[in-house]
């Protein structure tokens, strides 16, 4: 563990340089430039911008869920709005990954309320979640490698004229995203199999805007990633944000969480346990929230900074 | 930047492919040097009509291993749905079509009870297979109170012994339908692939360079027509090869092209991935055991036909040949892989071989032995390839 928090440390001030080269390379199109906070996108992939900046899209209300005796998540709030993303940190066990589980309808909860664009709503199935606005990558199995990148791409949402897919509109579509994303993959019919991991990565996160989401939640996006690598995947999440998505980072690492997010939430042992600014946030603040050294009366906080 | 690739770079990188078309040339060049007749006109419609209901079997085979599952029940559900349509048609004296479609609707109902099992029960396909390898050819036995039955006779019996389009446009010593259906094949087949590097080209994609390209297409148009000529010159189209033509293309469109299709590499590749992404599990499981079941009704009616009777014992080990056909034509055994043109070639592989074993008078033990190592050397360079390419 010592070695790992110390790896990192030397790979954020690499990032930042990386990070800061690559949003130049956003030059063409309009809504480019920059990755500042307010840009506002022109509408490439973001039909979902119509919605307003501040109402929020995601809000979670008082969520609880429970598997047996354990208390995986205890009335636990977050907020997500248009051109945000929202960092949800926490040691092993702390909820994160229930709580992304249940955005996307994986998991159902046993109690509280989920809000998508200001109407409650119920996900029974990820499908539906999707339907909904929310697209996720799942950690471990988000892709089949016996396929091609377009079809991984359109996976369960395949363009189809009766019965038979539109391969030739799929295939532009694909390569529409891929360049939204200013991402390096070679050609869309590649399959998967001889991609990198970075780049399958990259396919995964490119999955998320098929079918124009407002919301993407990403569950451990960087954790098998080389260094060049998860410089590449901040930046495709800075440019979701861009694109005008809220978007849910779930991590580990708290140096690819700072570098990227707008806004941090910590979770411990299924409770919120203090929301930060992640401009202004310290390493130590954040670990002691995480570890339990302080204990952040949630109300407060969160309305704080709302 | 259209990249042309050489000759080797092409073979090396379809090697899993073009090893298959080339160990088949292979074989059939090394039994026709071995036995004269071996390519008379009269043995390859022999080849054709002696193995359909394989290469019928391995079509739904091949979707159901690339599925990840298996199917061990087909052959019982041959000998179930031949001895349906015979009781129908030489007992009771019902019309040909009658034995048919009862035939097919029993595969369809064999197809939907496995399909329950294994994609609504969650119970492997392997078991539930096995078990009705079992239960269907108890069946089999009970509906034929245990006798044989024959003959059919008449409309039944032509369909897999026919040559109904024979002299349709005439001709002195070759029929003229014959040779204009495999003209038509042979454009069809052109154009859609010169539609195909089109299409790659278009998109900046790897193609051939052009004279290897067209001396591809003009070898296989070659080799095709010369087929169509000896067909033409023995006995003309047999029924049961348009019939497989129409079930091959047919196939190939739904698992290439179709949502379905998708599907079920989808779920072969990737269940979880698969499953999260909104793709329908149990209904594309459920539909792939479902059209296995038809496609053994339609096996079951071919065989019955050919032999012009059914027997309690009749299509044993025929899921063998269609597994190993589905495997020696590139399909992976942990499923996602796998063409339908793929296990065409592994089962006629397999035909060839069985045939021309038994023109040279090779003993049935043997041919066993023969196939039994031919289908673990395929496998064996398929795991070889993918070390290969994953080395790489």
């Amino acid at each position: 563990m010592p070695g790992r928090a110390s790896a990192s440390t030397s790979v954020r001030a690499d990032r930042r340089v990386a990070g800061s080269k690559v949003a130049d390379r956003f030059d063409g199109p309009p809504g480019g430039g920059k990755t500042g906070r307010d840009v506002r996108d022109e509408g490439q992939v973001g039909e979902a911008v119509g919605v307003g900046r501040r109402a929020p899209v995601l809000s979670v209300q008082q969520v609880s869920k429970r598997f047996g005796a354990v208390e995986a998540l205890v009335g636990v709030d977050l907020v997500v709005r248009p051109h945000e993303v929202v960092a949800l940190v926490g040691d092993n066990g702390a909820g994160k990954s229930t709580l992304a589980k249940i955005i996307s309808g994986v998991l159902q909860p046993d109690a509280g309320l989920l809000e998508i664009g200001g109407e409650p709503v119920a996900l029974p199935s990820p499908s539906d979640a999707h339907q909904a606005g929310v697209a996720t990558v799942f950690q471990d199995y988000a892709l089949c490698e016996n396929l091609d990148v377009t079809a991984n791409l359109f996976l369960g949402r395949e363009l189809r004229e009766r019965t038979l897919m539109r391969e030739g509109e799929m295939e532009r579509v694909a390569r529409r995203i891929l360049h939204d994303l200013s991402s390096r993959i070679p050609a869309v019919r590649t399959p998967v199999s001889h991609l990198s991991a970075g780049q399958r990565q990259t396919v995964a996160i490119a999955r998320t805007l098929i079918g124009s989401p407002r919301l993407v939640v990403l569950d451990e996006p960087t954790a098998a990633l080389s260094v060049a690598h998860t410089a590449e995947i901040l930046t495709h999440i800075e440019r979701l944000r861009e694109l005008g998505l809220g978007v849910v980072l779930i991590s580990h690492n708290l140096n690819d969480v700072r570098a990227v997010s707008d806004r941090i939430e910590v979770l411990r042992h299924g409770r919120n346990n203090g929301s930060f600014d992640a401009r202004h946030v310290s390493q130590e603040e954040l670990l002691a929230a995480i570890t339990g050294a302080t204990q952040v009366a949630t109300s407060s906080t969160s309305d704080a900074l709302l | 930047m259209t990249a042309i690739a050489g000759f080797r770079e092409m073979v090396t990188r379809n090697l899993r492919q073009s090893g298959i078309f080339v160990a088949f040339l292979v074989i059939v060049a090394l039994f026709s040097f071995l036995n004269s007749n071996f390519l008379s006109p009269g043995n390859l419609t022999n080849i054709v009509l002696q193995y359909s209901y394989i290469l019928i079997l391995a079509i739904g085979m091949v979707m159901v291993i690339v599925l990840g599952q298996i199917d061990l029940s087909v052959g019982s559900v041959v000998a179930l749905t031949g001895a349906v349509s015979a009781v129908l048609v030489i007992r009771h004296g019902q019309p040909w079509w009658v034995g048919v479609l009862a035939a097919l609707a029993v595969g369809v109902v064999v197809g939907m009870w496995q399909g329950f099992w294994v994609a609504y029960v969650g119970i492997p396909g392997f078991i539930v297979t096995l078990a009705g390898m079992l239960l269907f050819r108890g069946l089999a036995q009970r509906v034929l109170d245990n006798v044989s039955l024959s003959p059919f006779g008449g409309t039944y019996y032509d369909i897999a012994n026919g040559f109904s389009t024979n002299g349709l446009l005439g001709g002195y010593g070759v029929d003229v339908f014959t040779l204009v259906i495999f003209g038509i094949a042979v454009v069809g087949f052109g154009v859609s692939q010169w539609r195909t590097r089109m299409g790659r080209i278009a998109y900046q994609q790897v193609v051939e360079a052009l004279p290897l390209f067209v001396l591809k297409l003009v070898a296989i148009a070659a080799v095709v027509m010369w087929f169509g000529y000896q067909l033409a010159q023995s006995r003309g189209l047999p029924n049961i090869l348009i019939v497989l033509a129409v079930l091959i293309l047919a196939y190939s469109v739904i698992t290439q092209r179709s949502v379905f299709g998708r599907h079920i590499y989808a779920i072969g590749g990737n269940l979880n991935a698969a499953q999260l992404s909104g793709v329908k599990v149990r209904q594309v499981t459920f539909w792939t055991f479902v059209n296995m079941g038809l496609l053994a009704g339609v096996a079951g009616v071919v065989f019955s036909s050919r032999m012009n009777g059914a027997q309690p014992g009749a299509g044993n080990m025929f899921e063998l040949d269609a597994i190993a056909a589905a495997f020696i034509g590139g399909a992976s055994t942990t499923g996602g892989v796998g063409r339908v043109t793929g296990a065409m070639t592994g089962a006629l592989i397999m035909a060839v071989m069985s045939n021309g074993m038994q023109l040279m008078g090779v003993p049935q033990s043997v041919q066993q032995m023969v196939k039994g190592l031919v289908l673990l050397l395929a496998v064996a360079f398929d795991v070889w390839n993918k070390r290969r390419a994953e080395a790489r």
